[in-house]
């Protein structure tokens, strides 16, 4: 620290000579000079001096009879006449500090967390919609009514913040974890279920309608299962009218299901030749510049890798650089072994079990085949299943003739 | 002579007493010299007058009552001030005179 203040006032390294520099120093304390690094070369003595004191030691010499030499200057009062004489780095260093104060002005970046069911696109076509972009003035930007907007927009967003931390604009959100309650239209009640498949009846629970089916029943597709429409009886046992109802019923049907999968015999493969070629290039913002360059290959495809140097994410400025790499390669075409045909079948034939398992289908029977066909590998599998099934319809309205449900 | 000598002792002890008994600072009541020396590498010293001679292995100072002589190899002075002063270098002797 006070090397730091003695830099900043400056000091001198002079070399005192002559009948008593003893007397010199003597008067340089008296004075209230300070003096340090007192060294005796031969018959004169090296000292530092501050800039202040040695502007008071002229009369102390002409007394004592010695002679001052200076033998360097060190310190800022005479650093800077020297760096101001540079003319061209002195405008580089307003240029720069001009530059750091008006990009400080805008908004060079924007972080958003705490998205889940939103994407961070729909979220940036929403930004951009309301005039909030990279690049955009700081005091242009209203935080509190793009909160609003925010939460305006996406009913999903419980809780909006935006804040600015220097030239970024964070913002955070927290989204709604349970589903949203969508507004059923209203309907008249009166439906039925029916049945999706051609199949036997396993089961049949009934919470409201009437059933028309019995277990062990075969049905067809289409035929009503549940009926939406309940009778009420007169005394007479004729009906009076009816009641309509939603039908809800869990029914499990049995039935045949089949499944074919078709695999060609060969396929194409890319391989890689080996050969690449990468170019270089610089992206500000939305625009890029790179070297032209024609077709590098026939066949190609190309890696882009974008990284942004450290210091200027530290920055915060949307500078990136990139490499295009193109790799050439051949499409070849390979024939299916035994193995891999069966392995790619079994694959497809697994993925519709999982869907089967999914919709709570249950297995009860099951005969797959894998056979090579002319010109295709071909997987046919029979099944028999349980299901459960039940569409809804809408039911018959009968309307009762009042006079005849009187008498 | 002995007899002065002997007067200035005598006064000497009784300003010592009066100001023990007061107690009061000795150093700038007495205007004694003040040395701090940290090993044999660095001496700090207060409440003196000046330099009487400066070499590289003898300082002499001038002090209020007496003068006090530094000797040693490659003796350098710190820094030099109105107050106080450090004398930095290999030590060997320090002597009143």
């Amino acid at each position: 620290m006070i090397k730091f203040l003695k830099y900043m006032k400056g000091y001198l390294r002079v070399r005192i000579q002559g009948f008593s520099p003893e007397r010199f120093m003597n008067l340089c304390s008296n004075k209230g000079i300070l003096l340090w690094d007192i060294v005796r070369e031969g018959d004169a003595y090296c000292m530092n001096i501050t800039l202040k004191g040695f502007w008071e030691i002229r009369p102390i010499v002409k007394k004592t009879g010695t002679r001052v030499a200076i033998l360097e200057r060190y310190g800022l009062p005479f650093f800077l006449p020297k760096l101001l004489k540079r003319k061209m780095f002195v405008a580089g260093l307003i240029l720069a500090v001009g530059f750091w104060l008006v990009s400080s002005l805008f908004i060079w970046d924007i972080r958003l967390t705490g998205n889940y069911q939103i994407t961070d696109d729909v979220f940036r076509s929403f930004l951009e919609e309301n005039q909030v972009k990279i690049g955009m003035r700081r005091d242009t930007l209203d935080i509190e009514e793009l909160e609003k907007q925010i939460r305006r927009q996406f009913p999903q967003i419980t809780w909006a913040s935006a804040r600015l931390d220097g030239v970024r604009l964070l913002i955070d959100i927290k989204e709604n974890d349970a589903p949203i309650q969508e507004q059923k239209p209203q309907t008249i009640p009166g439906t039925d279920l029916v049945a999706d498949y051609n199949g036997r009846v396993v089961s049949i629970i009934v919470r409201s309608g009437v059933p028309k089916v019995a277990i062990g029943d075969t049905v067809e597709k289409g035929t009503i299962l549940v009926e939406g429409k309940v009778p009420v009886y007169n005394e007479d046992t004729t009906v009076r009218e009816y009641r309509y109802v939603d039908a809800d019923a869990d029914i499990i049907l049995e039935h045949a299901a089949e499944f074919t999968a078709e695999l060609p015999l060969t396929h194409t493969e890319k391989r890689y030749t080996g050969r690449e070629k990468s170019i270089h290039y610089i992206k500000l913002g939305d625009r890029s510049w790179a070297l032209p360059q024609n077709r590098p290959f026939l066949v190609y495809d190309a890696v882009i890798r974008e990284s942004r140097p450290l210091m200027l994410e530290r920055l915060d400025l949307p500078a990136f650089l990139g490499t295009v790499t193109y790799r050439e390669y051949q499409n070849t075409e390979y024939l299916y072994t035994e193995e891999e045909a069966k392995a790619h079948l079994n694959q497809k034939l697994m993925d519709f079990l999982a869907e089967l398992d999914e919709k709570g289908v249950q297995i009860i029977e099951k005969d797959v085949r894998i056979e090579k066909g002319t010109d295709a590998w071909a997987l046919t599998g029979q099944f028999l299943v349980q299901e459960p099934v039940g569409e809804r319809a809408e039911t018959e309205r009968i309307e009762v003739n009042e006079t005849e449900a009187d008498g | 002579m002995k007899r002065n000598n002997d007067r200035i002792q005598k006064s000497e002890t009784r300003k010592e007493s009066l100001i023990d008994s007061l107690r009061l600072p000795k150093d700038i009541c007495m205007g004694a010299m003040k040395i701090t020396l940290t090993g044999n590498r660095e001496a700090w010293i207060e409440n003196y007058r000046g330099i009487l001679e400066y070499t590289e292995c003898q300082i002499l100072l001038q002090g209020r009552t007496c003068q006090v002589c530094f000797e040693g190899s490659r003796l350098s002075i710190d820094y030099y001030t109105n107050e106080d002063m450090k004398i930095s270098g290999c030590i060997s002797c320090v002597k009143y005179i």
